[in-house]
């Protein structure tokens, strides 16, 4: 009952802002007609950092002439949705933002964007089922239509694996095991390291070992930030980081690209867009990396998790969110307009059709020609989670807590709690209803 | 001293517009500060959805958070210790250098003055990556020089101070330069024809010349440095020895911009200002006659 | 020449001369310290993304011109519209800003009224509250009168600088001598007079310093453009330069387009620099006092 309470409030906040806005689109009523394109000509600006994203929107204004859409590049990361957050709440935002998945919910939190639900069910049945879960967060309602997605494979240096006599890891015990080789035979050499300053990398291994940091139980939220599939990652980790065999340095620092460069890192874990990452931080490592699937906690099984990936939301304040609803659409699941997206942007496209245009493997891997097809087979067990409304504070502790326990090398099972408990303690703060 | 303008209006006109941007861009922005630090955003349920937040007065709740936050006071600790080496080493440098520079016989003296004024110049944007390069293991040119990790625990804090002294020198070397070349130099002409060396008419005619502007050098940078946020921001990215609550500012950038609370930010931002006011008032009062000589 | 000179009278009159040699030299150690890292954007700009991390921090590399190429044409040249941008804002900005310091400092020194120093207190006060805490604030008051996102929103409330006004009264004080005001003001002079004819001339040097203190602080901006701008058409140098940098995780970092976008930026900042510094040499107080 409760969730057709949120989508009729959904509505109301679409007609209301429909009204006030005094446009001639009408918001969520009108369109239950598909072809009711508004004839008087609307502009919306779009917020994002695709790269070459100018090249999509020409494509898209060029059929639209009365549509026009503007893409303005910005900065990624925790304080464009800090930007947005702000623009909403002083009434001025863009009409169409680029907001990730773990940045959405708080977004709908805030009332930043609008409910999309009419103009999304037509393209629902191009999307998976997990990836269309990050954008309704369980609810009834639909806050953005996906972009990309990042399931995580395991990347790793061939010729060095080679070379220090050790096998591709299919289990976490196998991959502890060859850290300890490795850096036995060279103590420059690391096998890995930990970033304590990538949440989201260590949200995806979370989510491989079947993690639910956050989920939605009746009206409450359920917050198990060290939960037991959490905690046996955090200690595993741990572990290896206080033996001394994996490195603790963060990643995409001057000092990790040049370990990359070196050969004094051999893996990384990683998401299936990490081919941009490592042609721009790693190019004396060309053509000597390889992919395998994510090591496994049990032999035998196939299980990965999302590592980044965004979608686009739509903002409540829009004077035209169903254009520009229409718009989000039509971006993500256009064929021309994916096209564009993976070869102008190196979108991985969220929608399951995007997955047959990648056919030529990146130039990093073109000694893998079948990267495409390794890729997706590796991330086919992806398993996300529902991200709660403050990951924002979740991963800002994140950083501070293992900062702290990697420097200290003391648990970072403890660190884990540390965060759980900052996130529980922000909800409660907040006023946020709790199930216990 | 006289303009005495009797009831004249020319210094309010004259002052009018410093005094309308004060209002519009400072003034009416910290009210608004304060209104918000007295304030917060209350959630209902599972806070999605219409009017599932709203923003409720909450009185001096955030101010007592604030104070009561044994991190932040941590971080005083910190600051005090850091802002007490960068300011006798940044004012200590900048006191020589606009000394020398006004000496009569040093000789380079354009090239210097712009060399030491440029790292001002570097924009923040490039300094996570520069300072990367120069003090991260791997890369430093130091690295064998001083023997220890220039981002490890022991030297971190020496690390930011020099990012500080580096960058703020030239700007107050500057400050008190054209601060003694608005001194009219018959003063030096008349010390010169006693027979009174350089470093004599340094000593006893510029330096009780400056007082005034390295007192109040001192208090902006006293200022600044308990502001501190650049610096640790710029490291934070390359080592896990600096949390994102090192300094008090850091803790209000990370309310304001990372986890969305503005409110918090606010009223930690109001006790930093108390704060400034506390230690330059304090200093003001110890040096008191001598800081506005001139009026 | 000069060095010669220099070296004779040292031999001739040891008891004055070596302080010629000793600020040269301390000021040349000041220097070298200050220039080493900026010497290593320099280095860094010439390098190829691969060569940046895989040669030596302070090799030089073999990419300057393919950089420059390549930041020429990318997004079709954007970096040239947000480097016109800085240079309005900065230039536009600095103008007005040391104008009006130049106006409120030698009003605050000069002049008495009720009144006074409880403006002067105010208007230095502002230093104390952070920037950062006032951006997000004026951001949202700016966007109630619909003036977020424009020009003006970045121009405007860096008019105001409490220091510039502080050592605009400090300069003020010292540089204008009372006598002549005074002197002026029996002959007539009106306030406006004694202000451009008499008051503006003799902070000269005063004004070039708020001037480039005021320039750089508006070129290296980032948070209040940051918050202010949506349209990346109107982004200054450091907002721009940072789209590169945070492009987000599964995004590379333009590295080398950032170094070498950095190393263009502090260009123009050497030009003026050594285009003002003229200034300081004419000694304008000193004719004035003779006067």
């Amino acid at each position: 009952m409760h969730m057709n309470r949120l989508a009729v409030a959904a509505l109301a906040v679409a007609l209301v802002a429909g009204c006030s806005g005094g446009a001639p689109e009408s918001g969520a009523r009108d369109s239950a007609a598909p072809s009711s394109a508004p004839t008087e000509k609307v502009e919306l600006t779009y917020w994002n950092w695709v790269p070459g994203m100018e090249k999509v929107v020409a494509a898209w204004n060029a059929a639209n002439p009365n549509i026009k859409v503007t893409s303005s590049t910005q900065a990624g990361g925790d304080d464009a949705a800090t930007k947005f957050l702000t623009a909403a709440k002083a009434g001025n935002p863009p009409d169409l933002i680029q907001a990730e998945y773990q940045a959405l919910p708080s977004f709908v939190a805030a009332e930043a964007v609008a409910d999309i639900k009419a103009q999304a069910d037509p393209v629902k049945a191009e999307f998976g089922d997990g990836i269309w879960g990050l954008v309704t967060l369980g609810t009834d309602a639909v806050y953005g239509i996906p972009q990309d997605s990042g399931p995580m494979l395991f990347y790793y240096r061939a010729d060095l694996f080679k070379k220090y006599g050790i096998a591709v890891p299919k289990t976490w015990d196998e991959y502890a095991e060859a850290a300890r080789t490795v850096h036995q035979k060279d103590p420059k050499v690391f096998l890995g390291t930990f970033s304590s300053k990538d949440p989201g990398s260590f949200a995806g291994l979370a989510q491989q070992a079947g993690a639910q940091w956050w989920s939605i139980s009746g009206d409450a939220w359920k917050v198990a930030i060290d939960d037991e599939p959490s905690r046996k990652l955090a200690d595993y980790w741990g572990g290896l980081v206080k033996e001394g065999v994996i490195d603790d340095m963060p990643y995409f620092t001057p000092e990790w690209n040049k370990a990359l460069n070196d050969g004094k890192l051999l893996t990384w874990p990683s998401a299936i867009w990490a081919p941009g990452p490592l042609a721009s931080n790693a190019p004396k490592s060309k053509g000597k990396w390889e992919i395998a699937q994510l090591p496994q906690w049990n032999a035998g099984e196939n299980h990965s998790g999302f590592w980044g990936g965004s979608s686009v939301a739509v903002a409540a304040g829009s004077k035209h969110k169903e254009a520009a609803a229409k718009f989000a659409a039509w971006l993500n699941t256009d064929p021309e307009a994916l096209a564009l997206l993976v070869k102008e942007g190196a979108v991985y496209p969220a929608a399951t059709k995007g997955t047959s245009l990648l056919t030529e493997a990146p130039e990093y891997f073109s000694n893998v020609p079948d990267f495409w097809k390794q890729a997706a087979e590796y991330g086919a067990g992806a398993r996300g989670f529902t991200f709660g409304p403050n990951v924002n504070v979740a991963y800002n502790s994140f950083k501070d807590a293992f900062d702290k326990a990697a420097l200290n090398k003391s648990s970072f099972g403890d660190a884990l709690k540390t965060i759980h408990d900052a996130t529980v303690a922000d909800m409660t703060k907040s006023g946020f209803r709790l199930a216990q | 001293m006289n303009p005495r303008a009797r009831g004249s209006l020319a210094p309010y006109l004259l002052l009018a517009p410093a005094v309308t941007l004060f209002t519009l861009f400072m003034a009416v922005p910290i009210g608004y500060t304060v209104y918000l630090s007295l304030r917060r955003t209350l959630v209902s349920g599972l806070g999605l959805g219409k009017g599932s937040r709203k923003e409720v007065f909450v009185g001096l709740d955030n101010y007592a958070a604030a104070v009561g936050d044994g991190e932040l006071w941590m971080g005083w600790l910190r600051v005090f210790g850091y802002a007490a080496l960068v300011l006798a080493v940044m004012l200590g440098l900048a006191l020589v250098f606009a000394l020398m520079l006004d000496t009569a016989r040093v000789r380079l003296a354009r090239f210097s003055r712009i060399a030491i004024y440029l790292p001002y110049a570097v924009p923040g944007v490039a300094a996570s990556l520069m300072w990367g390069f120069l003090y991260l293991p791997s890369l430093s040119p130091f690295d064998a020089l001083f023997g220890v990790d220039l981002l490890g625990q022991s030297a971190v804090t020496y690390s930011m101070a020099n990012i500080a002294v580096w960058g703020g020198t030239g700007f107050n070397m500057l400050v008190l330069y054209t601060n003694l070349r608005a001194v009219p130099q018959d003063l030096y002409q008349a010390a010169r024809i006693d027979g009174a060396s350089e470093l004599q008419i340094a000593l006893r005619v510029k330096i009780p010349i400056l007082v005034p502007g390295i007192i109040l050098t001192t208090v902006f940078s006293i200022i600044a440095t308990v502001q501190v946020f650049t610096e640790p921001t710029a490291l934070r990215p390359l080592t896990n020895t600096l949390s994102s609550t090192w300094s008090p500012l850091m803790k209000v950038y990370r309310d304001a911009f990372v986890t969305g609370d503005l409110y918090s930010a606010a009223a930690t931002a109001m006790v930093i200002a108390g704060i400034s006011v506390v230690l330059s008032f304090g200093f003001l009062r110890v040096v008191r006659n001598r800081a506005f000589g001139e009026a | 020449m000069a060095t010669s000179t220099a070296r004779s009278s040292h031999r001739a009159n040891g008891s004055r001369r070596p302080l010629g040699l000793v600020p040269t030299g301390v000021l040349l150690l000041g220097a070298v310290y200050c220039l080493f890292p900026v010497s290593w954007v320099v280095v860094a700009a010439t390098k190829t993304s691969g060569e940046l991390f895989s040669t030596s921090t302070f090799a030089l590399g073999t990419g300057f011109f393919q950089n420059l190429a390549d930041l020429a044409a990318y997004r079709e040249g954007v970096f040239w519209m947000w480097m016109l941008n800085t240079l309005l804002y900065a230039g536009g900005g600095a103008l007005l800003a040391t104008a009006i310091a130049a106006v409120s400092g030698y009003t605050l020194a000069k002049y008495r009224f009720a009144g006074r120093d409880l403006i002067f207190n105010l208007l230095i006060g502002g230093i104390l509250v952070p920037a950062v805490v006032l951006a997000i604030p004026q951001y949202l008051l700016f966007a109630k009168v619909g003036l977020a996102d424009t020009y003006w929103s970045v121009l405007l409330p860096q008019l105001l600088s409490p220091y510039s006004i502080y050592l605009a009264r400090v300069y003020a004080g010292a540089a204008i001598p009372d006598a002549l005001l005074e002197a002026g003001r029996i002959d007539g002079a009106s306030h406006w007079t004694l202000l451009t004819r008499v008051a503006m001339p003799l902070m000269g040097p005063g004004l070039v310093t708020i001037f480039l203190f005021q320039f750089v602080a508006i070129w290296n901006n980032f948070l209040l453009p940051f918050i202010m701008l949506g349209d990346d058409g109107k982004f200054p140098l450091t907002v721009g330069l940072y789209t590169m940098l945070a492009a987000g995780a599964n995004n590379p970092s333009l590295y080398n387009l950032i170094l070498i976008g950095t190393f263009l930026a502090l260009i123009p900042l050497i030009a003026l620099f050594l285009t003002m510094q003229r200034f300081w040499r004419t000694d304008l107080s000193g004719g004035a006092v003779k006067a």
